[in-house]
Parts: structure tokens; C-alpha cells; sequence
């Protein structure tokens, strides 16, 4: 390992008061504050903040909706035994979801930086393209990643699609990379030596289910076990959606399941190139089906969160 | 100056970098060519220019009104129009009525199908600021982008939200807003300066022109003109560098890539961690340039510990900028050299044995089965080509190819495979040879690039290449159209580009014969079929390759490469040869009498008589210069004269043309037919040493 402390690269530690909790505790307010809803975490295994309901479903039909929350998001295949001090298994997101996308979005979200400590006029914030896209969810949506000083700080995605549905009104999601955000500020090269909060750094609170998780997921889990599961998933799902008053949140929860043991599979090895095409194809199937009973649901409730009549 | 002047800004959210210049331009020749139409006819564009957030246009030559027009309206036939007497009927009433004008304006004038009554139109011209607006609302929603989005209600569509537009146009000064919305947002004289550096709201009412406009939003932070900002950033890199007394590493893509990135053009100079200059200069290199965009500096032909980041601002009052990109470039190093230390845990030959585990196609196997028949494909292709490299490194570099595809860093960095493999294996102790040819065995990437820089690595890189060629072809993965998934028209290419160019003195037939044969169980009981369409699929990219690269014609090519082909180096140099000399006279009359023997040849009678039953003078004169021909084409196909070796068969023209006329080949006598056809076959053969001249302009009648 390069030592990079003894490098003398960042000499001057700034923005040392910021615990990793700091920075979800300003944004966590600075977004209730703004009229959000500030959710939870949603309580399954997700690889991203998008598959929790509060964004995949919401950003479905013509309600407006405005919700921030935490979410822990899985990526098994990223997992590096704890050892690779960049890299986690499992890391937190914190998603806003702003619907419509309101004309000052962007300076709005200048302002959450004012929030953590940094005056954007003292530093380089920069909005470059990058396209988002999920198979798995059929989503797509067009933004940026936001650039801090040279380092991504933030997805920035204004939704086109979400579950096969084209969106209207559009919504603008926020993804703020939590670890990324509290290294960056404590000018810390080892994610397990930032500090967390309550006088803990990460890798007290997190590095033995780092290990855990990427033992698990790279030697440990049963493929066949996870294939039977997604298999079972599937079935409970698509009965989830074929009940006459169609189930929505069980079906969906049904598909992230999905979502999950394919992650695990993946991580494995145990997915070929072209299978991979086929069981992506498979949770989409599901996910869209998601997405179509919600909107028939919403749109027999008369649309509730609906104000005025600017109804469709 | 006379005339209108006009200034469009468009500013709208962060545009993608790789759409702003052609929308620029698009939007200025748009703009241009509708007011032309609309009779603007001295209106041209006098800037146009773009940032990261704006798209700008500036026009001039407008007229302070548009000229008036007229127009034909053309109405019905003039039998329908009038009555016997010559009265009007109620259709040319109706149509007269229809235009505004009365009955006797009506004139009769001849249509498209006979005569019809017509009337001329005053069309009067309006403001020019109305036809601007119009133009505007017309152009602007019409310009294309890679990817367009929604934003807000959803109901607008471009290619990110559009914030303010500023339509100002006038004669001395830009005084005037032209009255027009585009997406809801309706134009003003108003436009923002940079995001951070002059957040607010800048007057553009009453400016003189372009240099106003230019210099006003300067001084607002925001350098409008993409020019000046390529400009300014080369010197601002130039002078960073010379303080630490290094040089830029010229890196003009990711340059221009700046340039459309910002609204003004800044830099920061930054510090490599000392630590991290263990890494090997490509890891760093890739590291700094394709993962943080940042410029490189050198120092004595090495990469210096420094970097240079460009900023989206004039300055970085408190350091915090240069401060935060070196964070960013410290951690990713260290996250290389992370990866680069679990690599160095092993050797790349303990590496390799994991190929067994990675597929390389589902029905092909693992990179394990295909480095097997890459090494005895290129110990065959060693041999063939006399290329004097010694069997054992052929065997190591051919094996350890590809190991390099399990090691962490690659998994990282996938533009380095290769290259850490040839790094690996130097660390690792293999002689210069080997790890090169694993260093540089993907070059060259297509028509552009570098070549390997030893044969080694040209031999590994087209036995890697034909063996997925062959496996594909023998799976049935075969490029169509535009479907190519697995680039094979690219790995095609580079064998003919490495064969001409290395060169490689090997038949390209025997070879993919060889590579075919290497895939045998995936080809069983077709492989005659698999090399057939695996050769045509070759010949076809060396025809490319003689028609793109060497600069020959379509016939040319075709030409060398009917008579046969395969050895590149050679087919090349006999394309070289006759694009020299097709233009002399001579070959033109050649090429017609050539392509008279095919096709009297192709009717598929064969002579063999022997050539005792020749008779006539002309047929006799004939045999007796081919025969002096055909010794002379040897001697120069053995010199590697090819131009000589045509110009030998120019010898051939005269007697040929006066066979033809004095001879009759198809003929009763069946002995002496058979002699002509094989006088004839026997001439065929020369020529077809050289170039089949029937393919060349003239001879296709």
C-alpha cells in the first residue's frame, strides 16, 4: 500500500467537524425544511435509493410528491472483504425526489452544499453529463453527476421513464454518495478511518459486516439456493399482481427481492454473459407490472395527491 | 456596417459537452438559411459560440423591414373560369372573392396542366423583428441533440431545461427585444453571469454588437467564444507547468473536451503524492487523464508529480479547489495502487490459471481453451512467416496474452489490459520480447494507432485475432449490416493492417485454414464452408483496408485481388504497382482485349491441345511474345518489381488485338480450337500472376 498520510498530500484537514452523521443530519433537515417528506430507509435489500416505492412508484403518474431519505444500497459485487479502503459492499445514499422538478433545482441543491459547509463560490462545482439507466427497472432518465473539486458528490437525474411508463410530470432526483461526501470533507483516504458520529469511526461501526457480506457473497452463498429463491420470488410476484385488486407494494417487494439474488448471483459468478440478459428481462417483467397496477390504482383513488383540478 | 444587427443567447442547465458545437453551428446555418427564405437575402451570421450552459448567435445584414413580395396564385382552368360569352362563372367569382381582389384583377396565365386564371399577390413585409421571432420558434425546437429530455410539467422537450433567452436586435445599438417564446420562456435582454463567479443578472439592452457582448459576459465571468478559451487554457497550462519547470503532455482530445466543459477556462496545479510514483507511468497516466481528466505534466520525458485540474473559474481564492483535486487524485491512486499491490501478490502466470474460469463466449469456452489455440496458432504462423523469433517466448507470450483480464487493475482500468499484463510479466522477469508482445499484442486498435513494437507482438496479436474470427465464424456469430457485437470487422481489419504493415509474409488462406481447424469441434463437418466465409469476410476488409489506407481505386483492388490474395505485403505492393500504371494508354486497350479472353474462357470450355496445331501468323506471334512475356513477369514478381512485371504485359497489347482480329477461336477443327483455348488459358495465367486488368474502368462494357 501507498502511504499516503506520509505523502504530505492534504496538509491541511478542513472541514474537520463533519461527522458522517453531520452530513446526513444537515441534508436530512435542509430537505425537510424544503417541503420534503423525509422517509426511511426502506427495510429490504436495494441497490440503490431508486427501488425503494417512495421513488420507483412516485415518480409514476401526475401527483406530485417530495420526499428525502437514507438508504442503504447493496452492491455485492463492489464488496472487497474490507480490505480495499474505497470500496463497500454496502454503502448510503441519500435519494430526494422532487416532483415535478422545480425550475430552481439547481440552485436548490447549490444551496444543500451551503448546507454541509461549502460556499459552492469558494470551490469548483461542475455539472457534466451522465446518463442514468436501470434494466432492471426499466428507467431511464438524463442528468449529470455533480463534481466537487474533482470528485463526484452527487447523481443528478431529471426521470424519463420509470417501469416502461413515460413520466409526466418529470421528476428530478438528487443521489448524494454519503461515505464519498463525509471522506471528501474530513480529507480522508480510508473510508474505514472516517469518522462516523458518537465518537466511531466507519470501520468500528461497519468493517465486520464488510468482511461478512463480501465472504458471503463471493464464496459462501448457494447458488442454487439463490436461484431456487428468485425463481420463488418471481412466481410470488406475478401472483402479487394477478390478484383482482392487484397487490402492488408485496409484488414490488417481490421484484426487489428478485433484484437482490441476481446481485448475488452475479458476485458469485454464476451468470453468464447471455443469462444475464434473460433473469434482467425477468425482473423487469415483473417491475413493469409493478408500475402499470400502481397507476391504475392511483388513477381509481382519483388521483388523491392531486391538488386542484389540474388533473389529467 | 449597414442594416439590422440581431443577438440570440440561449442559456439553459449544463449541456453535454459533445452536443454544444454542432448545435452552435446548426443553430447559426439554421437561423441563417430561414431568414434567407424569408428574403433576408444579406443576412449572414457574424459569431456564433457556445459554453457549457449557453448557445449564442449573432447575426447582421438584416434590413430594418422585410422587402414585400409577390406571388402567383394560381386559380381554375380558364374553361371553368369564364362562360361562352366570357362572362365570369362563380368559380372565378369564388376565387376572386377568396384572394380579396376583384373579378377584373383576374389574368390568365399557363399552369402545369393548361391554362388557368391567376392573380398576383402584394405580400407586404413585416417588422423584422417579427420575422426574427418567427425564425427563432421555427429553428431552435428543430435542432438536433444525441439525447433530448423532459423536464418539470413535461410538456417541452430539448436538451436540458432552457432558462432565459436574450433576442435583442437594432441597427446602431441592440435596443430592440424581439418578441419571442421558446418552451414558455419568453426572450428578454437579460442574461445571467457565471454560476458562481457573478451570480447575477446581466443588461445586454443597448450594446453595440458581438465585441459588447463578448466583453460584458467576460467580465461576468463567463468566456463565451470556445476559441478563446482553448486559447486561454493552452497558455494558462503552459506558464503552471514552466513554474515547476515541466511541459504539458499534448493531449489535444481531452483538451477540447475542457473547452466545451466550462464558461471560463481555469486551471489548478496540483501535487502527486510521492508515494504514488511507484505506480507504473501508465497506471498513473490513466489514473490522472481518463478517471479525473486531468492534463499531464512531464519532465525530462517522465511523468512529473504534478497534475494540472481545470476549473470552471478565474481563481481559487483559498486553495480549496487544488486542495480537493489533490484529495481526489490521491485517493484514486491509492485505490490503483491497491489494486496494483493484490496483483504483485502473484505472478502472471499464476494469474493465467484463472482464465479458466472467465468465458470467452458461451459456445467457444474459456480464455483458458483460447489462449491453447492462440499459442499453436502462433508457433504455426511463427514458423510460416520465417519471422526469426524464438519458439519458447512465441509459447509464453501467446499463454499470458490474456491473463491479464483477471488481475484487479484491469478489472479497474479496462483501456489498460495489455498493457498490465506486458508490465506484470516485466516485473515478473520475461525477457524484453515477451512482455512487449503482451504489452502491445491489441495494437492497433483499427485503421488509426500504433503497431506493436516487435514481431513478437504482431504474430500473438493476429494468432489472437484469427482464432476469434475463426471461432465466431464456426459458431455462427457472423457480423451483419450493423450488428458487429464482437467488433470482429475491427480484429479483421488489424490483421490485414499488421500483415501489410509489420509486414507478415503469410498466406492469409493457409492461416485462417489453420485457425479454422484450431476451432475444429465447433466446425465439425462445415469447415469448408466456415474458411469460405471467413475468407470472403477477410478479403473484403483487405480490400477496404487497399481502397482506405493504400489509396488504390475500387477497380484497383479489385483487380489484385481477383487474380489472388492473402499475402498482404505483396498484394499491396501489386495495388501500388497498377495504380502507378492504369493510367497509361495502354492498359485501357489491355484491359477491353483481357477481359475479351475471360469471358471466351469463362464459357468453360478449356483448350489443351498442345501448341503444335497453331497456324496462323498472328496466333504464332502471339505464343511466341508470351512466352518472352511470361519469363519476364517472373523475373520481376522475383525482383518484388511488380509496376515492371505490368509493364511486361503492355508487350502482349499488339499481339493480342491482332489475334483477335486475324483469328477465329471458336472454330470447326476441334484440335486447333483446343489449341487457341489453351494459347489463350496459358495467357490468362501470366496476367493473373500480376492483376485480373478485365476490372479495371472501360473494360466492364
Amino acid at each position: 500500500m501507498v502511504d499516503f498520510a506520509a505523502a504530505g498530500a492534504c496538509p491541511h484537514v478542513r472541514g474537520a467537524g463533519v461527522d458522517l452523521q453531520d452530513v446526513i443530519l444537515a441534508l436530512t433537515r435542509f430537505w425537510g425544511e424544503r417541503n420534503c417528506v423525509i422517509q426511511q430507509p426502506y427495510d429490504l435489500e436495494v441497490g440503490a435509493g431508486t427501488m425503494h416505492p417512495e421513488t420507483f412508484l412516485r415518480v409514476l403518474g401526475p401527483e406530485p410528491y417530495r420526499v428525502a431519505y437514507v438508504q442503504p444500497s447493496r452492491r455485492p459485487a463492489d464488496a472487497r472483504f474490507g480490505e480495499n479502503p474505497f470500496r463497500f459492499g454496502k454503502h448510503l445514499q441519500l435519494q430526494v425526489i422532487l416532483k415535478p422538478s422545480p425550475v430552481d433545482v439547481q440552485d436548490v441543491y447549490l444551496d444543500s452544499l451551503r448546507a454541509l459547509g461549502i460556499d459552492p463560490g469558494e470551490h469548483d462545482v461542475r455539472f457534466e453529463e451522465d446518463n442514468w439507466e436501470s434494466p432492471t427497472l426499466g428507467a431511464w432518465g438524463v442528468g449529470w453527476q455533480v463534481l466537487l473539486d474533482g470528485m463526484e458528490i452527487t447523481q443528478f437525474t431529471y426521470f424519463q421513464q420509470a417501469g416502461g411508463v413515460d413520466l409526466r410530470p418529470i421528476a428530478a432526483e438528487l443521489t448524494y454518495g454519503l461515505e464519498r461526501i463525509a471522506m471528501f470533507l474530513q480529507r480522508q483516504h480510508d473510508g474505514f478511518a472516517m469518522r462516523w458520529g458518537g465518537g466511531l469511526t466507519y470501520g468500528q461501526v461497519r468493517h465486520r459486516d464488510e468482511v461478512e457480506l463480501s465472504r458471503y457473497a463471493f464464496q459462501v452463498a448457494d447458488v442454487e439456493v439463490l436461484r431456487r429463491h428468485f425463481e420463488d420470488w418471481e412466481g410470488e410476484a406475478r401472483r402479487c399482481l394477478e390478484q383482482e385488486d392487484p397487490l402492488v407494494i408485496p409484488a414490488l417487494e417481490a421484484a426487489l427481492k428478485m433484484s437482490h439474488l441476481f446481485n448475488l448471483l452475479e458476485a458469485r459468478g454464476a451468470i453468464s454473459v447471455t443469462e444475464r440478459v434473460g433473469l434482467i428481462a425477468r425482473v423487469r417483467r415483473q417491475a413493469v407490472g409493478c408500475a402499470r397496477a400502481y397507476l391504475a390504482q392511483r388513477e381509481a383513488l382519483g388521483w388523491p395527491l392531486l391538488e386542484g383540478e389540474v388533473r389529467p | 456596417m449597414s442594416g439590422q444587427k440581431f443577438l440570440l443567447e440561449l442559456l439553459c442547465e449544463e449541456i453535454p459537452a459533445n452536443a454544444l458545437a454542432p448545435a452552435a453551428q446548426e443553430l447559426a446555418t439554421g437561423l441563417t438559411e430561414r431568414l434567407h427564405q424569408e428574403g433576408f437575402s444579406e443576412a449572414r451570421c457574424e459569431f456564433f459560440g457556445y459554453t457549457s450552459r449557453r448557445l449564442a448567435v449573432a447575426l447582421v445584414g438584416l434590413p430594418a423591414r422585410q422587402p414585400d413580395r409577390s406571388e402567383e396564385v394560381l386559380g381554375p382552368p380558364v374553361r371553368a373560369a369564364f362562360a361562352a360569352d366570357g362572362s365570369p362563372t362563380a368559380a372565378a367569382l369564388g376565387f376572386a372573392r377568396g384572394q380579396g381582389v376583384e373579378v377584373e384583377a383576374l389574368r390568365v396565365v399557363e399552369g402545369p396542366r393548361g391554362e388557368v386564371v391567376a392573380v398576383t399577390r402584394l405580400i407586404r413585409g413585416e417588422p423584422t423583428p417579427a420575422v426574427l421571432a418567427r425564425a427563432v420558434e421555427a429553428v431552435v425546437p428543430s435542432l438536433h441533440f444525441p439525447k433530448a429530455m423532459r423536464w418539470g410539467a413535461g410538456e417541452h422537450t430539448f436538451v436540458r431545461p432552457l432558462h432565459r433567452v436574450v433576442a435583442l436586435c437594432g441597427a446602431e445599438a441592440l435596443t430592440e427585444v424581439v418578441p419571442l417564446t421558446l418552451f414558455g420562456v419568453r426572450a428578454g435582454s437579460v442574461t445571467l453571469g457565471h454560476r458562481v463567479a457573478h451570480p447575477g443578472p446581466v443588461e445586454l439592452r443597448g450594446i453595440a454588437g458581438v465585441g459588447d457582448y463578448l466583453q460584458r459576459l467576460r467580465e461576468a465571468g463567463v468566456v463565451v467564444d470556445p476559441g478563446e478559451r482553448h486559447q486561454a487554457l493552452g497558455a494558462t497550462a503552459a506558464s503552471l507547468a514552466a513554474q515547476v519547470g515541466c511541459t504539458v503532455r499534448r493531449d489535444e482530445a481531452l483538451m477540447a473536451e475542457h473547452v466545451d466543459l466550462l464558461e471560463f477556462p481555469g486551471l489548478v496545479r496540483g501535487a502527486i503524492p510521492v508515494s504514488a510514483l511507484v505506480l507504473p507511468e501508465e497506471v498513473l497516466v490513466t489514473t490522472l487523464r481518463h478517471h479525473q481528466k486531468c492534463l499531464v505534466l512531464e519532465s525530462e520525458g517522465h511523468v512529473a508529480p504534478h497534475f494540472l485540474a481545470v476549473m470552471d473559474r478565474p481563481d481559487d481564492p483559498r486553495g480549496l479547489v487544488r486542495e480537493g483535486n489533490e484529495w481526489v487524485v490521491g485517493a484514486r491512486l491509492a485505490d490503483a495502487a491497491f489494486f496494483f499491490a493484490q496483483d504483485r501478490r502473484r505472478s502472471l502466470a499464476d494469474h493465467a490459471q484463472g482464465l479458466a474460469r472467465v468465458q470467452f463466449h458461451q459456445k467457444l469456452g474459456s480464455y483458458a481453451e483460447k489462449a491453447g489455440a492462440v499459442v499453436a496458432l502462433a508457433r504455426w504462423l511463427a514458423a510460416a512467416s520465417g519471422a526469426g523469433v524464438r519458439p519458447e517466448e512465441v509459447e509464453a507470450a501467446a499463454s499470458l496474452a490474456r491473463a491479464d483480464l483477471v488481475t484487479g487493475t484491469v478489472g479497474e482500468f479496462p483501456e489498460l489490459q495489455g498493457v498490465m499484463g506486458g508490465i506484470y510479466a516485466r516485473l515478473d522477469g520475461h525477457p524484453e520480447a515477451v512482455w512487449r508482445a503482451i504489452y502491445d499484442h491489441y495494437r492497433p486498435a483499427g485503421l488509426e494507432g500504433e503497431l506493436p513494437a516487435g514481431m513478437l507482438g504482431a504474430l500473438v496479436g493476429v494468432a489472437d485475432r484469427l482464432d476469434t474470427l475463426a471461432g465466431m465464424f464456426a459458431v455462427g456469430e457472423i457480423p451483419s449490416g450493423s450488428k458487429d457485437p464482437f467488433a470482429l470487422r475491427r480484429a479483421a481489419l488489424a490483421v490485414i493492417r499488421l500483415g501489410a504493415e509489420v509486414p507478415l509474409a503469410v498466406d492469409l488462406r493457409a492461416a485462417l485454414a489453420r485457425a479454422v481447424a484450431g476451432r475444429a469441434s465447433h466446425a465439425a463437418g462445415r469447415e469448408a464452408e466456415v474458411i469460405r466465409q471467413l475468407a470472403d469476410f477477410l478479403r473484403e476488409r483487405e480490400r477496404f483496408y487497399l481502397t482506405s489506407r493504400v489509396g488504390v481505386t475500387g477497380e484497383v483492388a479489385d483487380g489484385v485481388l481477383e487474380a489472388r490474395w492473402g499475402v498482404v505485403p505483396e498484394d499491396v505492393a501489386r495495388a501500388r504497382a497498377l495504380e502507378a500504371v492504369r493510367q497509361e494508354p495502354v492498359f485501357a486497350q489491355l484491359a477491353l482485349t483481357f477481359k475479351r479472353v475471360r469471358n471466351i474462357l469463362a464459357k468453360g470450355e478449356r483448350g489443351e491441345g498442345g501448341a503444335g496445331a497453331l497456324v496462323e501468323p498472328a496466333e504464332l506471334a502471339l505464343q511466341q511474345a508470351l512466352e518472352g512475356v511470361a519469363a519476364e513477369v517472373e523475373g520481376a514478381l522475383g525482383a518484388g518489381d511488380h509496376a515492371a512485371g505490368l509493364r511486361a504485359l503492355a508487350a502482349l497489347a499488339a499481339p493480342l488485338d491482332r489475334f483477335f482480329v486475324d483469328v477465329m477461336v471458336m472454330c470447326e477443327d476441334p484440335a486447333l480450337r483446343q489449341a487457341r483455348l489453351g494459347l489463350l488459358a496459358r495467357l490468362e495465367g501470366v496476367f493473373l500472376r500480376l492483376a485480373d486488368l478485365s476490372r479495371l474502368g472501360g473494360a466492364t462494357a
